[in-house]
């Protein structure tokens, strides 16, 4: 457990899917900085340190985004690992706090690709997508992990409605967030009528991209507001590479700690109030739940029809990237860690969950070739 | 089109690694020798009915096969080959493909 960092504030930029002119990532994260700024009741001259993951801030790199933020820093770093880099970043800026290494640290994400812009990174996603996925025209990550999604459901012998079941609850908790690209309730008539993408994934499986900017700022415990204790991170753990892509893919890096991270919060499943769990695809929310043992009996399809159905645990409250958007990996992540702050400290407004007071945020990414290779889970809790 | 699938065969442990790596995953061993893999059961299929930031496309099939050899590997389809089919493997520069053994 930390006991020097917390969470201090959380700031978010507009999300568009349509970017107007002059809209960069540089414009998003500054908007989403300074509104972390405003939140944690601090001024920019109060940074000492910078964690920042981009698909789009390229040629820039992170000291350039300090110099454009007018930030001079004693401790900066960028992050490659895709819908991990939020916890990834979350480690590492927690651990420089606690060594001392600086007070206050803003971790960024955020992209304005457009669509055709995702669209090539997607394709260019790293060699072996270049040299042996894209010429397939193998449709970027929603055509991997509709192989994925097709494994699942012959797996556990799921139904396509019950990937619904997620989604439709992600857009039921949309409604209550303003930041939402997709806030109108969703049936599972209207799920399952929607068009194929890759099959079994049709539309509304898939995370729909956006530009936008997320920011949340970790410090010493005794920076926050006052009155507003910064939220705790009992426990975090990372996984890269877990199996070499050798596997099935529905078990993800999460498997590799999961024990451990909840072993050192001193936590169970059980204990948890509120879930943001990764959610580029239902697949992959199923997939970390089950690695976290949210599931114990392994039955995937009743854990569908009643836990999430039935709201019985609260998962990706602010709507998840399937229904709030995509801003690239990056922000997607930050914006799960942002939305357990606000639950924790009861500041989620018409999503608020009652009493929330521990929270498990995840990672994960890098769609290196038959699924991601990156994870990353901690365990929040809110201050004293 | 190059018959078979190439593939990095480890020289200490044996292993066949598909895409190409640096050392071996299974023991670590640096060297390798090519090889090839000519067939494979097809495992999962996916039709890949829209690409993001393209328009006029037309769907595509792919599919996650294991080779006779045991690597795991995405392949375009080239027929309507489903889960369970026996493949025939080729190669299109360094992208692999499949269709039905004939």
């Amino acid at each position: 457990m930390t006991t020097k960092a917390a969470i201090i504030g959380v700031g978010q930029s507009a999300y568009t899917r349509r970017p107007e002119p002059g809209q960069t990532v540089h414009s998003f994260m500054r908007d989403a900085v300074v509104a972390a700024l405003k939140d944690a009741e601090l001024d920019a001259k109060d940074v000492d340190g910078m964690a920042v993951a981009s698909f789009s801030l390229a040629p820039d790199t992170a000291v350039d985004l300090a110099w454009k933020l007018g930030l001079s820093l004693k401790w900066l770093m960028q992050d490659t690992n895709g819908g991990s880099s939020a916890v990834n970043m979350l480690g590492h800026a927690l651990r420089g706090v606690e060594a001392g290494a600086a007070d206050v640290i803003l971790v960024i994400g955020g992209d304005a690709t457009g669509l055709a812009g995702y669209g090539r990174v997607a394709a260019n996603f790293n060699i072996v997508t270049q040299q042996h996925l894209a010429p397939l025209g193998h449709g970027g990550p929603n055509g991997v992990y509709a192989l994925v999604a097709a494994r699942q459901i012959k797996k556990y012998k799921l139904e396509k409605s019950d990937y619904g079941h997620i989604a439709i609850a992600q857009r039921s908790w949309a409604a209550g967030n303003p930041n939402a690209v997709y806030r109108a309730p969703m049936t599972m008539e209207e799920y399952l009528a929607a068009p194929m993408v890759a099959d079994p994934l049709s539309r509304y499986d898939c995370v729909p991209v956006v530009a936008g900017a997320q920011a949340v700022i970790v410090a010493r415990a005794d920076r926050a507001p006052q009155g507003r204790p910064g939220v705790r991170v009992r426990a975090i753990r990372h996984s890269f590479n877990y199996d070499h892509q050798q596997g099935d893919g529905l078990a993800t890096g999460i498997s590799t700690f999961a024990n451990e991270l909840w072993a050192s919060a001193g936590m169970k499943p059980a204990d948890i109030d509120v879930a943001s769990i990764y959610d580029d695809y239902p697949t992959m929310v199923l997939a970390q739940l089950n690695d976290l043992a949210f599931i114990p009996d392994g039955n995937l399809a009743r854990f569908c029809r009643t836990t999430i159905a039935e709201r019985k645990l609260p998962v990706n409250t602010w709507g998840g990237m399937l229904s709030a958007g995509q801003p690239g990996g990056f922000a997607g992540g930050l914006n799960g860690i942002s939305e357990a702050v606000l639950q924790l400290q009861q500041r989620a407004g018409a999503r608020q969950v009652k009493d929330a007071g521990r929270a498990v945020v995840t990672g994960y990414g890098m769609t290196m070739y038959r699924y991601g290779g990156t994870a990353g889970a901690a365990i929040l809790e809110r201050g004293l | 089109m190059t018959p078979g699938v190439g593939i990095w065969r480890c020289a200490n442990c044996r292993l066949g690694v598909f895409p190409q790596p640096l050392l071996c995953p299974r023991c670590h061993g640096e060297t390798f020798a090519t090889d090839r893999v000519h067939e494979a059961v097809v495992e999962e299929i996916s039709v890949i009915r829209h690409m993001i930031g393209q328009e006029n496309w037309q769907p595509r099939r792919i599919g996650s096969v294991r080779t006779n050899d045991g690597q795991l590997i995405t392949v375009g389809l080239q027929d309507e080959s489903g889960p369970g089919a026996t493949i025939e493997l080729f190669q299109e520069d360094n992208a692999p493909f499949g269709r039905a053994k004939a």
